[in-house]
Order: structure tokens, then sequence, then C-alpha cells
């Protein structure tokens, strides 16, 4: 079958609307920089977490790379697009946590573990935790680092659904010493290289994901035609400058390839574990939660157990407002902002329809409540936890599929 | 005729999809086209794939600040298909 997709623009007001865009994108990098060098004054860290979270928000942005359509549109649709990107990034998150293992733990005979990687204890809060948050973030149009990107673009939706996290976090930080007392102290972590070494289990991961990847592209095929994204017509450069210029359209104003995207956030994944630690923030967004709650004395007691467990693990206020994971979150927000002002993708978008709020909201906290119990999202309980070489890091996966399934038929009977 | 019109602007991921394949289905024998107006970037990928799918062809235009004008017309059934 012939199928024809043009492309075609409105060219007065468009180069117009394209200097302005660059405008306003620099006024916010500079925002950016200014923040940079205040949090640089009161801690190095903080400056540090702040570029990482502009690097984040930005690749994200500029990538589209939005976890929970990974999963919902391999069902919904039959594409695979962003999964393949996702296992690119997981592919290179694998190779570099390696390395970065092996150094930290070299006898992996000993029965140690790397001290900050996601390797998490494995149990039903693992299951229940990734079929959560897979519905939720379907329903919801978006998971936490989705929900983070896009309220930097505009959509007033994300706002609702964050919303609803930090409110599924506090359920959860409610719930957490039952589920402690009654089963996450019982389980057992598991990290690949006990069994077969760092080589091993960089081997092992690796063909796993490839089998994954074998996979959706065969759902893909049975699925019949994709359409790969319009590429604007190419025209030669005729100096430096032009050839510059159409460099930094593709890196600016362009959407990115999945596959850079993915292998961008990979990447700099392992280098905030070499700085520090594994990239994931619901720990941090719970720390607000349950600060807010504290302010209005409904703030669960303490927490049990969190002292021994690594990852994105609730975190009980401290009293404190700044912390280094603070500015993640936020230069997440502000890199996606920046990134879509400079692309002149940033639009306030208010849905019409009543109903959006309410699944949005409701989506959020069912996401929150399975981040709370599964110790992350689809960023620290699996896009940080597969490369840690942790089995749980698969299982929440698998879950999320599953989940993701079941969203894509509950948002089919919304309309 | 003028082509039937569907605004799906400040719709949340995927509806401005779903809507428009939902859409696109509910077309009479004699309507031949769909415009539909949105606001979110990724279905200027996910639109074409499903109207092609369906036998449409497309036509994207950007319209606005942050905002696509995408005509979907009926291909033509070929022989044999």
């Amino acid at each position: 079958m012939a199928v024809e997709v043009r492309r075609s623009a409105v060219i007065g007001p468009r180069s117009d609307r394209a200097n302005r865009n660059t405008t306003l994108a620099l006024i916010a990098w500079a925002m950016a920089v200014v923040v940079y060098v205040v949090a640089h004054a009161a801690d190095t860290e903080f400056s540090m977490f702040w570029v990482f979270g502009l690097a984040f928000g930005f690749v994200l942005q500029r990538g589209r790379f939005c976890f929970a359509s990974a999963f919902r549109d391999i069902f919904l649709l039959g594409h695979a697009r962003t999964m393949k990107g996702l296992l690119l990034g997981l592919a290179v998150g694998a190779v570099g946590f390696g390395l970065v293992m092996g150094r930290q733990v070299p006898m992996t005979s000993l029965g140690i573990y790397p001290p900050s990687a996601n390797v998490l204890p494995l149990g039903i809060h693992t299951v229940l935790g990734g079929l959560l948050f897979g519905i939720g973030m379907v329903v919801a149009g978006g998971c936490v680092s989705g929900s983070i990107y896009r309220m930097g673009e505009g959509y007033v939706a994300s706002w609702v659904a964050f919303a609803g996290v930090m409110g599924g976090l506090l359920v959860s930080a409610y719930t957490w010493n039952w589920w402690w007392e009654a089963h996450i102290s019982r389980t057992q972590r598991f990290w690949l290289p006990h069994w077969i070494g760092h080589s091993g289990a960089l081997v092992v991961t690796l063909l796993a994901l490839a089998a994954v990847y074998v996979w959706v592209v065969s759902i893909e095929h049975r699925a019949g035609m994709v359409i790969p994204p319009v590429q604007p017509a190419h025209t030669q450069p005729e100096s430096v400058a032009d050839d510059l210029r159409s460099g930094a359209r593709r890196l600016f104003v362009q959407g990115w390839p999945v596959l850079p995207a993915g292998a961008v956030l990979g990447a700099l994944n392992v280098l905030l574990f070499t700085a520090k630690e594994p990239w994931g923030f619901t720990g941090e967004v719970s720390r607000w939660s349950i600060g807010a709650a504290s302010v209005v004395n409904i703030a669960p007691g303490p927490l049990a157990g969190l002292e021994s467990l690594p990852g994105c693990v609730l975190v009980p206020s401290d009293g404190r407002f700044f912390n280094h994971m603070l500015f993640l979150v936020a230069g997440m927000f502000f890199g996606s902002f920046a990134a879509a002002v400079g692309a002149g993708e940033f639009k306030i978008r208010v849905p019409k329809r009543p109903v959006r709020y309410a699944q949005s909201l409701g989506g959020g906290v069912i996401m929150g409540y399975g981040s709370g119990i599964g110790m992350g999202c689809t960023i620290g309980a699996f896009f940080s936890a597969i490369p840690s070489f942790a089995l749980n890091g698969w299982v929440f996966g698998g879950f999320l599929a599953l989940g993701a399934w079941i969203g894509t038929h509950i948002i089919r009977r919304i309309d | 005729m003028s082509p039937t019109k569907l605004d799906v602007r400040g719709e949340i991921c995927p509806y401005p999809m779903m809507r428009t394949v939902s859409a696109l289905k509910k077309l009479t024998g004699d309507e031949q086209a769909l415009e539909v107006v949105t606001d979110h970037a990724p279905a200027l990928e996910t639109i074409p794939t499903q109207a092609a799918r369906l036998g449409f062809r497309t036509d994207i235009e950007e319209s606005g600040a942050s905002e696509w004008r995408i005509t979907i017309t009926r291909t033509e059934v070929e022989e044999g298909a």
C-alpha cells in the first residue's frame, strides 16, 4: 500500500517564532546558570545534581522519551519505538555499571553488595509495586519522569499526575511498617554477580536485553507497518555558519531519534552512578510529601528498615528544605522546560474533559503507591536496577509490562 | 465537501491518537478526509502510522506555536488489495 506523509509549514510567522524561541531559551539557560552559581556556593553537590537534572530533563524532552509509552505502545499500537531506545539505554547502563561495580566489589564470592547500586529486596512488594506502577502510568498518561518532563512542557494534567504521585507515596509511607514487618524484612536481595561473576552477569544481562529486543521487533512485524518519523528535507549547507546552524537545529529544535536519546540517558546514568548513586528520585518526592504532611501533623511515624536499603526507598522528612536530590528533580523539570521553549514545544495544555483530571490524579496515586512499596519507579526500580545486575529490576520490569497491558485496556474504556 | 474536523488540543497521551482512530473508523463512505488539530507532538508519529493501517494518508502542517493541523485523506483502494 502506498503510504504518504507530508509535512509543510506556514513560513512567515514561523521564522519570527523561531527567533523568539531562541531568545526565550537563552534566557532560560542563563537562569539555569545563575541557579548553578548560587547552588555551587552553598554546596558543590547541589550544583552537580542540578547539572545532571538539567541534562536528564533536556534529553527526555528532546527524545520525547516517555517510559509509559515505551511499554504501553507495544500493546496499544504494536510499536516498539521508545522500547528500543530504552533497551539500548539499559545496555549502555549495564556496561558502565558493570565497570563501576567491578571496582567497588572486586571479589564477588564474598557475598558483599555494591553499596549504592539498586539491588533491592525481591518479593511480593516488587511484583505488586511494578504492577500498580504499570497500570498507573498508562492511566495517568506518563510515569514519574514522564510527568516531570511534561510538566516542563506545560501539560497541566502532568502537574495533576505529579500531585497524585506525591499523595500515593504518602499513603505508601503509612503502610510501609506493615509491609516491612509482614514481608520485606524477610525477603532477600539477589545480585547476579554473586552467582556468575561480573562478566557473566554482564553477558547474561545483554543477552536478555537482546532477547527482549527480538520479542518487541516480532510484535511490530505482527502489527504491520510502522511509519518512521518524517524528517524535514535535507539540503546541503552552503557555509560553515549554515552547517553549524543546521546542527544546532537538529540538537535543539527537531526531536531526537530515540536510539541516541536512550544511549545518552544510559550514559548519563553511568556518570551519575560513578559520581554518587544511580538515577532515581521517588525517594526524594516522598520526602516532599512526608515533609508536607508533617507541617500539618499527619506525617507517618518512624519508618522501619530504611537505613539498610539502597535505591529510591522512602525518605522521611529531615526538616530541611534543600538537599542534592531536590536539585536533581528541579533540574529535570527545568531542563525539559528550557528544551521545550527552545524547540517551540512549550504550551500550557489544559484538558477539556473533566475525566482526564480524575485519571491523571488517580493514575498518579496508584503509581505513587507502587513506587513506594516497589522502592522506585521506571527509573530507580528498573532503568537503574537492571544495569545494577539486580534481579528485582527484571521482576519489576516484567510486572510494569503486565500493568501497562492492563492499563491499556482501562484507557480504551475511558473516552 | 469540507473535511470533518476533530479538535484534540489539550488532550493527554495517547488520546489524540485514539480519538483520531475512532473518528476515522466513524467516517462514512462519502467522507474522504478528516482534519485533526493537535498540540501533542508525539501524535505526529503515532497518527500517521495508525491512519496508514486504516488506509489513509497524512499531511501535517504546522499551524501555530506547538500546534499542528493533520489532514488525513482516504487513499484509493488498490487493485487486488
